[in-house]
């Protein structure tokens, strides 16, 4: 069988002493379909151009060929690992367009469900990433408990990961006391499980050899690729969609956005695991406040025609700002659904970081930028 | 102030409903002064959030090019139309915001708008000996090539 060329390591045509080598597609660490050509001088990376597309579903023009509602199981597909927060998302940007009131009850379903799920992405990421650097323990542990997240999801929702749950005006089913019990348990668990974490990761010697002072994002950055998320706040920029645009119900809970000021892989570490004790804090607000009420807003137009126009709304996924920017034509199909996805922007800044560091190291960059390739592609 | 430097830039500036709308400002700019706008945006420290395009060919005969800034502190979300011939060659941004280098390949490679100043103008998303332009409203999927069993053991 005579392999494709392009993905074999080739020698450079100019100068002898450099090659170029194909990380991916099919690269464990890639966490997905992503290929890393890599330009080399021994171990040290001269350039690094990531090559995208190998999951490219074709969503937005998914979007333009059917109408509002018919585009709903979508969003969850987009970013696998956020399916709630994507497909609650979108529903909040047609409910803003409409100008739908969404009942007190299901806002606070809402946030519950995103917050889980940001937890079970955030995990998922710790897991994987140290798998990258060779510690496999973690990742059975992470992923028992993600499991437990998934299983609270799954009584809710029906499904584990791609969720379908929001409806416009509010969400697909009522919670019950069983399930709060579940929430509020799981909450008290993890808080436990996160102080093992911490002392098993964060303070793990080869763990902080690995990533403390590697890949370095420097503040230039920021305006020239538009970094999102924990990339962001751990160059010690306390930004969060959440804070800054609130959208939801948001503005009412008490929650701090964690920062870090030395952008490197453990600086953002160090952030996605704050991150996951601000989660439970949001979640345990949740429960102890849900009120009683209506889960859907009892009126929502059948057909869903938002004036014309151009809208954009984003959320804070777990990989920074995810934004939708809708052009309606007063029909009840989008003329325009452009996906504004974080990973793109953080994986394009990327190449910036790469040079002069090792080749070791790209799984470690790769891994702490965490990216969701599917959802680059689009 | 950012509302000053534009005025001579763009020919139309309006405020717009936030909580409805999701951003806070929209304008329309000529084509020829793209890249004295991006300038503005770049010195008052926002950065490039997202460009996309729409094709509205059929009813404006244009591309309709559209660009996003916000800033960091007390953000504050600005987009810009920009309509273009169907042929014409917009002025690439990347000089300024290195953002735009996947957005402007992603155009070309859904569109098949070229990028003047571009680095390196080639697809994105889809396979680099792909035909056609996928988001253009008349596009119609090739027909996948029949592939027989001998070339897929290759």
């Amino acid at each position: 069988m005579q392999m494709d060329s392009r993905f074999q390591v080739e020698q450079d045509a100019e100068n002898r002493n450099t090659y170029y080598l194909n990380m991916g597609p099919q690269h464990p660490s890639t966490h997905g379909v992503l290929r890393i050509r890599l330009h080399l001088e021994g171990e040290t990376i001269l350039s690094a151009e990531p090559i995208i597309g190998y999951g490219h579903r074709a969503h937005e023009k998914m979007a333009e060929n059917r109408d509002y509602l018919q585009f709903l199981p979508n969003p969850s597909r987009v970013d696998y690992l956020a399916g709630m927060i994507y497909n609650i998302g979108y529903c909040q940007a047609i409910e803003r367009m409409l100008g739908i009131e969404v009942p007190e009850r299901a806002e606070y379903i809402r946030i519950m469900g995103n917050e889980l799920n940001r937890i079970s992405s955030h995990l998922l990421w710790l897991g994987t990433f140290l798998m990258d650097l060779g510690a496999f323990t973690p990742f059975l542990y992470v992923f028992d408990d993600r499991e437990k997240i998934l299983d609270i999801l799954d009584r809710i929702t029906g499904s584990r990961l791609t969720y379908c749950y929001g409806r416009f005006g509010g969400v697909t089913l009522d919670v019950n006391d069983e399930f709060l019990t579940c929430v509020s348990n799981f909450c008290t668990y993890f808080s436990d499980r996160m102080k093992m974490f911490e002392d098993l990761v964060i303070g793990n010697v080869i763990f902080r050899e690995r990533s403390i002072g590697v890949g370095i994002f420097s503040q230039d950055l920021v305006n020239q690729y538009a970094i999102s998320g924990p990339c962001l706040r751990a160059m010690g920029h306390a930004n969060d969609v959440r804070k800054d645009e609130p959208y939801g119900i948001y503005d009412r809970f008490d929650f701090d956005v964690p920062t870090r000021t030395e952008a490197d892989c453990f600086a953002r570490s160090l952030v996605r695991m704050d991150e996951m004790r601000q989660s439970v804090r949001i979640i345990q607000q949740a429960v102890s406040d849900i009120p009683d009420g209506p889960f859907i807003a009892a009126k929502v137009p059948k057909r869903i025609r938002p004036p014309e126009g151009d809208y954009y709304f984003c959320v804070e996924s777990p990989r920074g700002s995810f934004g939708m920017y809708i052009v309606s034509d007063g029909s009840d199909i989008p003329y325009r659904h452009k996906l504004r996805t974080p990973s793109f922007s953080n994986l394009s800044a990327m190449p910036a970081v790469m040079a002069g560091t090792l080749l070791a190291d790209t799984v470690a960059i790769l891994g702490s930028i965490d990216i969701v390739v599917p959802e680059i592609d689009r | 102030m950012i509302a000053d430097k534009l005025t001579s830039l763009v020919q139309d500036s309006t405020d717009v409903e936030y909580d409805a709308r999701g951003y806070n400002k929209h304008h329309v700019a000529p084509a020829d002064t793209l890249l004295q706008v991006a300038e503005v945006f770049q010195s008052e420290d926002f950065y490039l959030e997202m460009i996309t395009c729409q094709d509205r060919r059929e009813t404006d005969t244009v591309f309709r090019l559209v660009y996003q800034f916000t800033r960091l502190k007390s953000p504050q979300r600005h987009i810009i139309h920009t309509d273009i011939a169907p042929d014409a060659v917009p002025s690439s941004i990347v000089s300024l915001f290195p953002s735009a280098d996947w957005y402007e390949r992603e155009i070309f490679d859904m569109y098949g708008i070229s990028f003047d100043g571009h680095p390196d103008l080639k697809r994105i998303l889809m396979d680099e000996d792909y035909t056609g332009y996928p988001l253009l409203k008349d596009f119609v999927d090739p027909p996948t090539p029949y592939r027989s069993e001998e070339d897929a053991d290759g």
